[in-house]
């Protein structure tokens, strides 16, 4: 049935498939090189994504970190506190973070397709970094969200859909895992600490231009008028750049934001959903 | 003088990258960092040498003799696999800070096709056992003398004010184009 070649090829392969597994495993058992059991144990207990948000580039870098007291061990952000917690047992010591708060991304754009103004068109690869890389895509807006939901694509936890050309984020999926933020070609996402019994209220626009270019080029855009400085809560707001933007550490459950979302004169003030009103509406 | 021609023009005249436009990946992804791209470079030449060393030995004693030459390029490819895995294994043990900084460029050099190209071309012209081994070497020689050209160049250019349809990528690539025209300059110094 086989030919004299078919079989000769085959024991050929064969022979040094064998000949570089034996070589191999030889090796392995004379290059083994110990490991740290408890950075093993450390690693069994990660959730092993390799997602790098802790700064390391993988689960193993930041077992060996945690090992050698380098990183503490709350490090792992998908992990959440479970993982923390299994950890800080394992090497006896206590979890630093403070309860109440959570890490979330957060988009710092609110045009959604009907208010995004542009210019000609672009006939591109249907990707945020591609249309960046070449032209700038078609928008007018050099910082806003260009909609064509890279950063969906990126996550590795589903918690992004697109929604009307913006990234909508489920904050019960985000594990703040940053993957969504390195992918923006524009930086409009950040991921922010947020107190869980305040108010979740972000300013949703990335742009730096002065006040009368935004005008010209969004209507729901940043002008870094400075209103919000005045009416919001102490501290909170900061205008820097021609852009507002808000310090998560500066308020508490108590402060007030309905001024400074009623004032903002172009709307880009706005509440999104916290993990508890988003399971709600579930 | 033939091996020294030999090596001459595979690191000079007809260098993998500049001139065959193999291992584009590597030149254009670990190029910009100078200590990086010597490391890659090194790890690449290690690998290159043994795999010409290697493939002429199974090229010549088991397919030629068994007539079975078209699975060139599946033996190729599992010699150069195992060959990185092996220098992993020893980086691991012996090098561990090497080991830490090469990181994931290491395993890609299984991926690159200038080391599969380099056990192609070998079989190709015919080279002899020791012509074999300097072809490889002076291809690994010539990898990282690109690289380390392009990591200097790309690091000066991290100063400069480039105008901004220009900047990352496509100067990058323009950078690589003009450094093979440059390279062209040496044509002429092997006899073909």
């Amino acid at each position: 049935m086989f030919g004299p070649v078919v079989i000769i090829s085959a024991s050929t392969m064969a022979g040094l498939g064998l000949l570089f597994a034996g070589l191999l495993g030889f090796a392995h058992t004379k290059l083994k090189v110990e490991e740290d059991p408890e950075v093993t144990e450390i690693e069994d207990i990660l959730p092993g994504l390799d997602c790098g948000a802790c700064g390391y580039p993988g689960c193993h870098q930041l077992a060996k970190g945690v090992a050698e007291g380098e990183a503490p061990p709350d490090s792992c952000v998908p992990g959440g506190e479970e993982v923390a917690e299994n950890i800080a047992d394992l090497l006896g010591l206590e979890v630093s973070s403070e309860p109440g708060r959570m890490k979330l991304a957060v988009v710092h754009c609110g045009a959604g397709n009907e208010e995004k103004k542009r210019v000609g068109q672009y006939e591109g690869v249907e990707s945020c970094r591609t249309a960046e890389l070449t032209t700038g895509g078609n928008m007018k807006c050099e910082y806003g969200c260009l909609g064509y939901g890279d950063c969906a694509r990126a996550c590795p936890f589903d918690a992004i859909e697109m929604v009307n050309g913006l990234p909508k984020i489920d904050p019960d999926a985000c594990t703040a895992c940053g993957e969504c933020v390195e992918t923006c070609p524009r930086d409009i996402i950040v991921i922010e600490e947020l107190d869980l019994e305040g108010d979740f209220v972000k300013v949703a626009c990335n742009s730096k231009d002065e006040g009368s270019a935004v005008r010209e080029k969004c209507d729901v855009g940043c002008i870094a008028c400075g209103l919000c400085e005045q009416v919001g809560p102490e501290e909170v707001f900061s205008v820097e750049g021609n852009l507002s933007r808000m310090n998560y550490s500066e308020y508490g459950e108590d402060a007030d934001f309905d001024m400074a979302i009623d004032k903002c004169p172009t709307g880009c003030i706005v509440l999104f959903p916290s993990p508890e009103e988003a399971s709600e509406t579930d | 003088m033939e091996l020294f021609f030999i090596f001459v023009a595979i690191v000079l005249t007809q260098n993998f990258v500049l001139h065959f436009f193999l291992g584009i990946c590597p030149f254009l992804g670990v190029s910009d960092e100078m200590e990086g791209a010597f490391g890659m470079g090194i790890a690449t030449t290690f690998v290159m040498t043994l795999t010409a060393i290697i493939t002429w030995n199974i090229n010549t004693f088991i397919l030629k003799a068994f007539n079975v030459e078209f699975l060139e390029y599946v033996s190729f490819i599992l010699v150069i696999a195992s060959l990185v895995q092996l220098v992993e294994m020893f980086l691991k043990k012996y090098l561990p800070e090497l080991y830490e900084t090469l990181g994931i460029y290491l395993p890609l050099i299984t991926t690159n096709c200038a080391v599969l190209g380099l056990a192609l071309f070998m079989v190709l012209r015919e080279y002899n056992f020791v012509e074999s081994a300097i072809f490889g070497f002076g291809a690994g020689v010539g990898f990282t003398l690109a690289l380390v050209i392009m990591a200097g160049i790309r690091g000066e250019l991290n100063e400069e004010d480039i105008p901004k349809p220009f900047r990352g990528t496509a100067i990058t690539l323009l950078v690589a184009g003009l450094l093979a025209l440059a390279f062209m300059g040496f044509s002429g110094l092997v006899p073909t």
